[in-house]
């Protein structure tokens, strides 16, 4: 039972990441209705653009500070072709899009960054918290899944309390009714890419010491992500939030378990086919047509 | 229409053939090698020509049915099984279809993107799986046998030619047939699909399935090509490069998968002899299908447009109308057709329609109006069953529809068109009325269309104005011969003379065809010339019913369009 | 202030001419009326008008100043309010928001001052509003971007008389108040009571134009605009 325990334990750290990257892709969903299949590479752009900032000498946090920029810049771009050539294009088109701006900037990034020698990926938030279960828990880690925690209070915070998440809600809920009314749609769909940007980079700048840091695995992230969006259809960040854990806890057991330790990258695509499987029962039409 | 179908296929296929065998006798033995590639990978292409290019379902993991069948092929080499390569690589095909039965299942009767989801997830998940499994045959270098006689370098060119030409010949024989026009279908719009009595999972399924048959199969080409594989031939990012390549390609036809095979064989080559970065080719496929997805067009359609000519035309009556040429006459009996009985439709706390009753006599053209907002339009999708609940009793030829889904009571005999168009623009007229009314003679067709007046079956729907659209949506239901044809604003934009010829039309109907018809417009011009009774619906309700001149003179009717009560005007 | 000039404004929707050479003019502190069978091209022409749908041919002109190059929020910051039909409230938002988003200062009281019945309502989502609150809500938060010209887009639709009769003279002392205001409307007579110009739309066009008294005044003439000529078929 206590290896069982240990091993959940062991994949808080993963947890921690795809609730926070799965977070990100359900504020996204919900307020520009993007399916964000690039959002994990964007934000492989700002982790590797700290990590090169690093070699160069720049302080750690002023690098970090580079690569959530650099981050959100990125996401800035995809959200302006998005919004400039597919505004009104149906949900399936602008997956589309996404998954060749993926192809795209995984080719652009690999040629970036792989080469002759592997980047050196500073932890950010070094050493250990504490130990449970007698497994590290490193302080990465942690906060990982504090800012997940945070990202979801403040957004639902902000989306709830301020004027610009209540422009926001109208605008996701009737585009053309806010922009009747003097919304400043554009500029908000941008500004919503640029923190969803901004917020996965840095997510990416806690996790990457602790995963292989190479760029193609770092955005194939968007694969547990979206499992743990969909396990609360992208609409709400709580259950996204507790999915995302539980999903690398379920991970982390899946070591132990004689035989299915080389097959826990399938449990993302368990997680889905249940989701799926438990949303069938009533027959729905395809959207607007 | 079968004919034209077996003749298109045939076409594709020995052109394909003939091509490859000039290219078998000019071309050096390197530049032969790459061709092979080139045709296995435009395989791989077609599969996603058939889920993608025609269904409109995105799937990420194409690659992985390759892989399914390129290590099913390895496990027969290995068992020395019998048959060789040629029976090898269609069992690998067959093995990939349960795993993509099992991914597609899920996500059937939801929103296209789940599908997108589950397919990257399974992607991902396959990667795993192939690391941890070597290659049948690696460990002794054992290599996949290729088929006897064509073992060298042209011999298997020559193999893969022949496999490529027989499935792009297959999936246009599929293309032409009924299933294909619906695939095209449920791309441009489920719901119209469904009214057309096409079951919509069922289409589904079947073009998931044969996606992965053809990818499987190409996996199994590559087993040979390669004689062994690894993980790495297999990969996600391997998928969503296909994906990429087929989006600005445009895999939907044989020239279009090879555009795109050469693409990925060929520009990485290129760039090498260029002495630049060989995965920079991605960098041109993701640019390529994001410019093809915006402008709507990928680039074999493109070159079809360049190479075909553009003309749109209205030719109204050009052709003679003989009426013995159109679907003949279906009798439906003498009972009422439809009858309706308090039908209450809710949303919320505000009701659409109320308790509203009303019958569809046999061989009928009743006028269904009424302000906007009186419900007519919630009336159509409550009979055609594309409302959730309803409270009442609708009933055809008195049998209850209540339990009937859509495409189900399309079936038995309940046929609609729309208010906005959704006729999938890549068809053509006539295979748009073959799968609307079931199978009809090239002459029912061409009858058919004259008599609506629309121009020749061979038309593109992509290069017919909006107003000759409508008209085709008409006549689709109409040749199908239905028991009840609904017409919802048909005369939408048409001018006044348009509008009265289509009141003709449409009042001739029940003597040609044998069906009732059930009209709903506010162009008082058609009703008053297509209807002999009308039913006045305001605000949910059925305020008026009768025929047609009296019911539009009536006091009530007046004030429900106009608000005008006459009895307060001085 | 000048008005707000519409001349032969052409539309084309999915390649079907809807509006053909439309012409209409507002003036300010004055209320035209555009009346019209359902599929005559009203809401087409205010779409147009506010650039939510593009235009083919013809000009719009608000204050002597040419928008029809303009984006729908440069518009509407230019002074050309849209209430759309179907009472497009932010349904998961309440009242109060829904004002809100309009805008942020201390005038969303003078919202209230307009309608009272929606201070009662203030922290209700939209969604679970009557028919007659929602209109209301819809022209206020209109209201609250300062237009000089407002077009509503059939507000009396499935409202009782009673709750119409109400809206209508709420937009009567908005005409009064200076604003130039284009009302679309399918039921005739409380629109013509108190409207200023009328105009009749038929598949497209523009078939009379003059003043409302005279309308109101022959029930033939609108029945024969409306629903066409029974001897004639």
């Amino acid at each position: 039972m206590n290896a069982y325990f240990t091993a959940a334990v062991t994949g808080l750290a993963a947890g921690s990441a795809y609730a926070l990257l799965g977070v990100c892709a359900v504020f996204t969903y919900r307020l520009v209705a993007v399916v964000n299949f690039v959002g994990a590479a964007i934000g492989a752009t700002g982790a590797f653009a700290f990590a090169m900032l690093a070699e160069e000498g720049l302080p750690l946090w002023l690098s970090a500070l580079g690569g959530v920029i650099i981050g959100a810049a990125v996401s800035v771009a995809v959200g302006a072709i998005m919004t400039r050539w597919f505004a009104d294009s149906p949900a399936s088109t602008k997956a589309a899009v996404a998954v060749a701006l993926l192809v795209g900037l995984v080719a652009v990034g690999l040629r970036i960054t792989g080469g002759q020698h592997p980047h050196d990926f500073p932890a950010l938030i070094g050493g250990s918290a504490f130990r449970l279960a007698g497994v590290e828990v490193t302080k990465a880690s942690v906060a990982t899944l504090l800012l997940a925690l945070a990202f979801t209070l403040a957004a639902n915070l902000f989306l709830n309390r301020s004027h610009t998440g209540l422009q926001l809600r109208a605008l996701s809920e009737r585009p053309v009714a806010a922009e009747l009314i003097g919304i400043p749609v554009h500029m908000l769909s941008l500004w919503v890419w640029a923190v969803g940007g901004a917020a996965t980079a840095f997510a990416l700048i806690l996790i990457a010491p602790q995963r292989a840091p190479n760029f193609l695995t770092l955005s194939l992230l968007v694969v547990p992500a979206l499992a743990a969006a969909l396990i609360s259809f992208f609409r709400n960040f709580w259950s996204t939030l507790f999915g995302g854990v539980a999903m690398g806890m379920m991970e982390g057991l899946a070591t132990v378990i004689p035989g299915l330790g080389e097959y826990r990258t399938a449990v993302p695509l368990v997680v889905i086919l249940v989701v799926l499987l438990w949303s069938q029962r009533g027959a729905r039409w395809d959207d607007a047509r | 229409m079968m004919r034209a179908n077996l003749h298109s296929a045939l076409v594709v296929a020995i052109a394909t053939l003939a091509v490859g065998g000039v290219l078998i006798g000019v071309l050096p033995s390197y530049w032969i090698y790459l061709a092979t590639a080139v045709l296995i990978t435009a395989v791989s292409l077609l599969s996603l020509g058939v889920v993608e290019g025609r269904t409109g379902m995105i799937s990420l993991c194409q690659l992985s049915f390759a892989g399914v069948g390129a290590w099913t092929v390895g496990y027969l080499n290995v068992a020395g099984a019998p048959g060789g390569l040629p029976l090898w690589i269609v069992i690998g095909g067959l093995t990939a279809v349960p795993f993509g039965v099992a991914v597609g299942l899920p996500a059937l009767r939801l929103r296209g993107i789940n599908l997108a989801i589950v397919t990257l997830g399974f992607a991902s998940a396959f990667d795993a799986i192939l690391a941890a499994n070597t290659f049948p045959g690696q460990t002794q270098f054992q290599q996949v046998q290729r088929p006897e006689g064509f073992d060298s370098d042209q011999g298997y060119f020559l193999f893969v030619l022949i496999v490529f030409a027989l499935i792009a010949g297959s999936l246009e024989l599929i293309a032409g047939s009924r299933l294909g026009s619906s695939w095209l279908a449920i791309r441009h719009s489920e719901r119209a699909a469904a009214a057309h009595g096409v079951g919509i999972p069922s289409a589904k399924l079947r073009a998931i399935a044969i996606s992965a048959f053809v990818a499987g199969v190409a996996g199994g080409l590559l087993a040979g090509y390669l004689g062994t594989l690894v993980a790495d031939n297999f990969t996600m990012l391997g998928s969503l490069v296909l994906f990429a390549v087929a989006t600005m390609a445009g895999a939907r036809n044989a020239e279009g998968a090879i555009v795109g095979g050469a693409l990925v064989t060929l520009f990485p080559e290129l760039l090498r002899r260029l002495d630049l970065p060989q995965d920079l080719g991605n960098v041109l496929f993701a640019v390529g299908a994001v410019q093809a997805l915006s402008s709507g067009e990928t680039m074999s359609e493109g070159l079809r447009r360049a190479f075909g000519r553009l003309w749109s035309q209205r030719a109204v009556g050009a052709a003679a109308l003989d009426h013995a040429d159109l679907p003949p006459r279906r009798d439906h009996g003498d009972r009422p057709v439809l009858t309706v009985r308090g039908l209450t439709v809710r949303y919320g706390a505000v009701v659409a329609l109320e308790n509203v009753c009303f019958d569809v006599p046999a061989l009928g053209v009743i006028g269904l109006i009424g302000p906007n907002g009186a419900g007519k339009s919630t009336f159509i999708d409550a009979v055609t069953g594309f409302l959730p609940r309803y409270e009442g009793h609708i009933e055809l030829h008195g049998r209850p529809l209540e339990s009937q889904l859509a495409h189900r009571r399309a079936r038995l005999g309940v046929r609609r068109t729309w208010q906005t168009n959704r006729i999938a623009p890549d068809l053509s007229l006539g295979t748009y009325l073959t799968l609307a009314s079931g199978s009809l003679t090239a002459a029912q067709l061409r009858a058919a269309l004259v008599w609506i007046g629309c121009p020749d079956a061979g038309q593109k729907v992509a290069k017919v104005d909006a107003g000759t659209r409508r008209l085709l949506d008409v006549a689709g239901v109409v040749a199908a011969r239905p028991a009840l044809v609904l017409l919802d604003e048909p005369a939408a934009g048409q001018s006044y003379d348009e509008a009265l010829r289509l009141a003709k039309r449409i009042a001739e109907i029940p003597e040609l065809f044998g069906s009732a018809v059930l009209l709903v417009d506010h162009d008082m011009d058609l009703v008053r010339a297509a209807c002999a009774c009308v039913t006045v619906l305001d605000s949910g309700k059925v305020i008026a019913s009768g025929p047609t001149v009296k019911v539009l003179e009536l006091p009530a009717v007046k004030t429900a369009y106009l608000g005008i009560d006459e009895s307060e005007v001085p | 202030m000048s008005a707000f000039t519409v001349t032969d404004l052409v539309i084309n929707r999915a390649g079907l001419p809807v509006v053909r050479k439309a012409s209409v003019v507002v003036e300010p502190g004055s209320i035209s009326v555009l009346l019209g069978a359902n599929g005559a091209g009203k809401t087409t022409l205010l779409e147009g008008l506010s650039g939510v749908v593009a235009v083919a041919g013809g000009s719009i002109e608000l204050q002597g100043e040419a928008i029809q190059g303009l984006r729908p929020g440069a518009r509407a910051r230019k002074g050309l309010a849209h209430v759309e039909q179907g009472r497009t409230v932010f349904r998961m938002l309440t009242t109060h928001e829904n004002l809100l988003a309009a805008s942020q200062r201390a005038d969303v009281d003078q919202a209230y001052a307009l309608f009272p019945e929606l201070e009662k309502r203030r922290h209700v989502r939209a969604g679970l509003l009557s028919g007659g609150e929602q209109q209301m809500l819809v022209i206020a938060r209109a209201l609250l971007t300062r237009p000089k010209t407002i077009m509503i887009d059939e507000m009396s639709a499935s409202l009782a008389p009673i709750i119409v009769s109400r809206l209508m003279a709420a937009v009567r002392k908005l005409a009064e108040d200076g604003l130039a205001v284009l009302l679309v409307e399918q039921f005739a007579a409380l629109s013509l009571s108190i409207g200023d110009r009328a105009y009749v739309m038929r598949r497209g066009r523009i078939v009379y134009d003059g003043p409302c008294p005279a309308l109101a005044q022959s029930p033939d003439l609108l029945h024969r605009l409306y629903l066409g000529d029974s001897a004639a078929s």
